[in-house]
């Protein structure tokens, strides 16, 4: 078993006594040419409702299969993701998209925002999809909360990087999920803007209470973390708590 | 750089892209296999009519007019003595069955009567059953006739069939003739009497109007050159030879390739069309094409390559695809091509029809290659200023063109369009109209297209469904490539619209009920002392209005002292002046013009001291003919000298009896002459007039305007068909292009997909969204289509055909919805492979 963790169990759980996201003997295979990669070796992980929780390691090493899985974006070869407690694994795509609808939202290092939308509609979208029921006043309010709220009628390629990476903050708060996956979300920025970024991410995080799994190489982006996954080679090769930083005060 | 080292960098950099390319070949394939299938079937056609040319004149060379030619003509001192001679009469008239045993006229047919002598036809075979000779069926007491008019008259072979109200035995059935082209209108089915007999009818001596063709066979083995010379010679010097016709076999038909040619400039336009539109597709893959292509440019130009040996590169690609694209276009036509004749086999004799025709293969090589490289030329002169420095800096955009560059690039197609419309059209004013009306038109769909766009941006997109936003959303922000899929779809939209809205404006014009009061029949070749009688058999019949009025054939002799002959010569070139020169004249003679005359110019009948003509304005314009201009007319053998003292107009659209020359009466009073009719009869009382006057007065004809309308309306359908059919293709190449556009941009969409599905978009979600925005495309092309054509149908109908403008509205809406439908589908299969795109690619392919 990993060491004992700063906050607790490495078997989180919640209030309710159940881990938020539960990831059991995960693994996934990929055939490449002759040969058979294993992306993930059976990892176990446990995350708690309302924790956050940065994955680590070096390129090649599984992070963002981990999360892809963790989503019902992707399939494992073997192994099972719960989600509140429901297994995943075995749902339709449609089931697994009405699954990420309603509790999961994104941020992606390249922001992946529809280009013919504009910043509003684009934050608009998943408020409608997850049938809120005034989807244009959340989408305003995430405007502001990000700071954009004179920019809604913009469309991304009238936006900086920065402003597109607030845009998706914004769109992945819409629907208030209870999960928050993201993709190395400070990858595509500068240093101070990723820095801006990031204190955004965990300041609405805090607000909302949103689980959060980040998936990065930069350690001082992990520092905000509860919670430290190192990846190598698909596996967990250990967990920490990170080392004590004064919040706010990122390198 | 060297030829091989050129042809192997070629063909590798041509090789991951052949997916997305296959829509380059797609456009162009689909242009070029509706040129060739025009050019094929038409070259096919003009083939047979040369290879057949003496059966379809049955002759070596033929005289045709409306007089016997060459009577008393010394043959032997023309140094024609060796060469056999046979005249061919025909006229239109009407015949019947015998009356039934109580007396009641039998039922009547107006038909197409045909004199010919044992020796008839010199070329060709005249398919007859009985299987024997014309020769021994035909008697001074039988006839042959067509089996569908034994059918309509309830009439075997053996029974008696009154012409000219004598009565024939029919002898055999004739089946097929070979002077005979059914591409042209019909009055009746075929009638073949005798000389003898048809001399034994009143027909001749009464004054039918008859045409006479003299057909003339030379020794066998005499040349082509001496046929070609003898005609010469005979249009020099025969008497009145500017009222005849020759032709010999060598000119084979010149009247009706003529025909069959303006029918192909037109058709091969509109096919032409199809292939330019394809162009536009062309233009739009090369450039998404050359998008993904940049950074190996780049590399390429940093590997030392010359931007000019960069250029010739993909032009050289460009090319191959061209010609990949050009044949599999002309496989394609080639087959269409084949299949078209059995479409058309009651209008194209089987034996007339010569599929292989290499001409119309290189033709469509040619178009196609051309359009190929013209219209990717603007595209591709953009790899001229990639900058090396893109292989460091990936977001090193292509640097744009000078201003002239472009200019010149646009200018060049222009000129590459001009040059093949001209080749296309062998005409350079046509070409050069079609070219700037495409240019015009396209234009005025591509501002259109802008102008939706701009207004959907304006248009609050808060009051729709997500996956309607998306959709307005697309179309606010439309790419390059998709406004030219929109202009292509709309384009083949309005071609295909316009044609059929104009087809069916003409088509209810023709079926539609003749206006009350107007005429319903015309009855010609009425002598005078008949008039009387055939009045009661109108009155019996119960007609409700009869004009009549009557007619002197003359022929015009001479203007203001110059001979017909002289002004008929000069006017070779001119078809319409010639025609109106040598025609046979119809006078008339009245006191009162008809209401629907006006006189523009001059007084009637101002002038009691002269004899006046009053003549019809467009008449005058072909002669040349004013106020005070002294015509002298021929009238069975006497001289007639008239002035014109007025020009005047005439609607001839109320059917009403008119004439282009009427006399001042008292002039033209006791000349041979014949009454013309124009009567209103109730419906379904004419064939039984007809029958009354087939028993009682054989001479008259009975001509029911309802049945030439018909025939008119059967030949403008058969046309109308072509073009739609030529116009789908337009419409083809749109889709083919929207496909091409969509697939172009797979990657952008695969990305879509795989982030919608992510944000929680359920597959059938994400299909709706794209099937709206589909639709939203298809519903702008078809409406901006649409609307052009009727607008330009509305032109055509009104200007053109001086109609009242109606558009129906049913034709629009159904091209609404299938220009929707049909880019829904063409949308929803370019992007299938994007719809299966699974949502774990948003955290894999960055961008």
């Amino acid at each position: 078993m990993a060491p004992p963790s700063r906050i607790g169990t490495i078997r989180a759980s919640g209030p309710s006594g159940m881990p938020r996201i539960e990831i059991i003997g995960l693994t996934r295979r990929l055939p490449s040419g002759e040969r058979v990669l294993t992306i993930l070796d059976n990892v176990d992980l446990a995350i708690a409702p309302g924790e956050f929780v940065a994955v680590l390691g070096p390129s090649g090493s599984g992070k963002s299969t981990l999360l892809a899985l963790m989503a019902g974006l992707d399939r494992p070869t073997s192994g099972e993701v719960l989600i509140d407690g429901q297994p995943i694994t075995a749902l339709s795509e449609d089931r697994l998209a009405l699954l990420r609808r309603h509790k999961i939202g994104f941020v992606f290092q390249s922001f992946q925002l529809l280009g013919n939308l504009t910043a509003r509609e684009n934050v608009l979208l998943p408020a409608e999809l997850a049938g809120l029921a005034d989807p244009f006043a959340r989408a305003d309010e995430l405007l502001a909360a990000v700071g954009l709220e004179d920019r809604g009628h913009h469309y991304p390629s009238q936006l900086s990087g920065g402003e597109q990476q607030r845009v998706a903050l914004a769109r992945a708060f819409a629907t208030r999920p209870p999960i928050l996956l993201a993709d190395e979300p400070t990858g595509n920025l500068d240093g101070a803007t990723g820095r801006k970024i990031l204190e955004l991410l965990a300041e609405m995080r805090r607000a909302e209470g949103t689980t959060l799994v980040l998936v990065t190489h930069d350690p001082s982006v992990a520092a905000l973390a509860d919670r430290l996954v190192h990846l190598r080679d698909g596996r967990v090769e250990r967990q920490e708590a990170p080392l004590a930083a004064p919040a706010g005060a990122l390198p | 750089m060297r030829g091989p080292v050129f042809i192997s960098t070629l063909l590798r950099e041509s090789r991951g892209a052949r997916g997305r390319l296959g829509f380059f070949i797609a456009c162009l394939a689909v242009g070029v296999s509706a040129v060739v299938a025009v050019a094929g079937v038409s070259s096919s056609l003009d083939e047979g009519i040369r290879l057949e040319a003496r059966q379809l004149l049955g002759a070596d060379l033929a005289i045709a007019g409306h007089r016997p030619p060459l009577a008393g003509y010394d043959f032997a001192a023309a140094g024609l003595g060796g060469v056999r001679r046979s005249l061919v009469k025909e006229t239109v008239t009407v015949v019947a069955a015998p009356p039934d045993a109580a007396g009641r006229p039998g039922p009547s047919q107006v038909v197409e009567l045909k004199a010919v002598g044992s020796d008839y036809p010199f070329y060709g075979k005249l398919t007859l059953h009985p299987a024997r000779p014309l020769g021994e069926l035909l008697d001074e007491g039988t006839t042959v006739v067509a089996s569908e008019l034994l059918a309509r008259l309830h009439l075997r072979i053996g029974d008696v069939l009154r012409i000219g109200g004598l009565g024939f035995r029919i002898s055999g059935v004739v089946l097929s003739e070979p002077d005979r082209i059914s591409i042209s209108m019909t009055m009746g089915p075929r009638v073949f009497v005798s000389p003898a007999g048809l001399a034994r009818t009143p027909l001749e001596a009464r004054g039918s109007r008859f045409n006479y063709r003299l057909l003339l066979k030379f020794p066998s083995g005499t040349a082509g050159a001496a046929i070609q010379a003898a005609a010469e010679r005979l249009k020099n010097e025969m008497p009145d030879a500017a009222f005849y016709r020759i032709e010999t076999y060598r000119d084979a038909q010149p009247a009706l390739r003529e025909n069959l040619a303006r029918v192909e400039r037109f058709l091969g336009l509109v096919a032409l069309l199809s292939l330019f539109v394809g162009g536009i597709g062309v233009a739009e893959t090369v450039r998404a094409w050359l998008a993904g292509k940049l950074d190996a440019i780049a590399m390429l130009k940093c590997l030392g390559m010359r931007p000019r040996e960069v250029f010739f590169l993909f032009l050289g690609q460009t090319a191959l695809l061209g010609l990949a694209g050009s044949l599999a276009g002309i496989a394609v036509g080639g087959g269409v091509q084949a299949l078209l004749p059995s479409l058309f086999s009651d209008l194209i004799p089987a034996g007339l029809s010569h599929p292989w025709q290499p001409g119309a293969l290189l033709r469509g090589l040619g178009l196609g290659l051309g359009v190929a490289l013209l219209f990717s030329l603007p595209p591709l002169a953009t790899v001229l200023r990639v900058p090396p420095a893109r292989v460091l800096r990936h977001d090193a955009e292509p640097l744009s063109l000078h201003r002239w560059a472009s200019a010149a690039a646009v200018a060049a197609l222009a000129a590459g369009v001009l040059l093949l419309a001209a080749a296309q059209s062998r005409s350079w004013l046509l070409g050069g109209r079609f070219t700037g009306g495409v240019a015009v038109v396209t234009a005025a769909l591509a501002l259109a297209a802008l102008l939706v766009s701009r207004a959907v941006r304006r248009v609050p997109r808060d009051f729709a469904r997500p996956w309607l936003r998306h959709g307005l959303a697309a179309l606010a922000r439309p790419g390059a490539v998709t406004l030219g899929a929109i202009v292509a779809l709309g384009l083949g939209v309005l071609v295909v619209l316009a044609m059929s809205l104009v087809e069916r404006r003409l088509a209810r014009e023709l079926t539609r009920e003749l206006p009350t009061g107007a005429p319903t029949s015309f009855l010609v070749d009425i002598q005078p002392d008949q008039w009387p009688g055939v009045r009661e058999l109108l009155g019996k019949a119960g007609a409700s209005r009869i004009d009549s009025a009557p007619v002197v054939i003359a022929r015009l002799q001479a203007i203001d002292g110059a001979s017909v002959e002289d002004l008929a010569g000069r006017a070779r070139q001119d078809g319409g002046r010639r025609w109106a020169l040598t025609r046979e004249q119809r006078l008339t003679y009245m006191r009162d013009l008809p209401a629907d005359n006006k006189v523009i110019a001059g007084t009637l009948w101002g002038e009691p001291r002269q004899a006046e003509v009053s003549v019809e304005q467009g008449f005058a314009e072909d002669l040349g003919l004013h106020l005070g201009s002294r015509l002298r007319f021929d009238v069975e053998g006497v001289p007639v000298e008239l002035t014109v003292t007025s020009i005047r107009t005439v609607n001839w659209h109320t059917f009403g009896i008119n004439f282009f020359l009427v006399v001042k009466p008292g002039v033209l009073d006791q000349a041979p002459q014949q009454r013309l009719a124009a009567v209103r009869l109730p419906r379904g009382a004419d064939q039984q007039l007809q029958d009354g006057l087939a028993a009682r007065y054989p001479n008259v004809t009975v001509l029911r305007i309802r049945e030439i309308l018909d025939k008119i309306l059967a030949v403008l359908n058969r046309i109308a068909l072509g073009v739609r059919f030529l116009g789908v293709f337009t419409v083809l190449a749109g889709i083919a292009i929207l496909a091409g556009a969509l697939s172009a941009g797979a990657a952008r969409r695969g990305r879509e997909v795989a982030l919608l599905k992510t944000l929680g978009m359920t597959r059938g979600g994400v299909a709706l969204t794209f099937a709206v925005e589909y639709a939203l495309i298809g519903l702008v092309a078809g409406a901006i289509g649409a609307c052009g054509a009727a607008v330009l149908a509305w032109e055509v109908v009104t200007r053109g055909f001086e109609l009242a403008g109606e558009i129906e509205l049913l034709p629009l809406v159904l091209a609404l919805l299938l220009s929707t439908l049909l880019t829904i589908f063409a949308g929803l299969a370019a992007s299938s492979n994007a719809l299966r795109r699974r949502p774990v690619e948003v955290l894999r392919g960055e961008g």
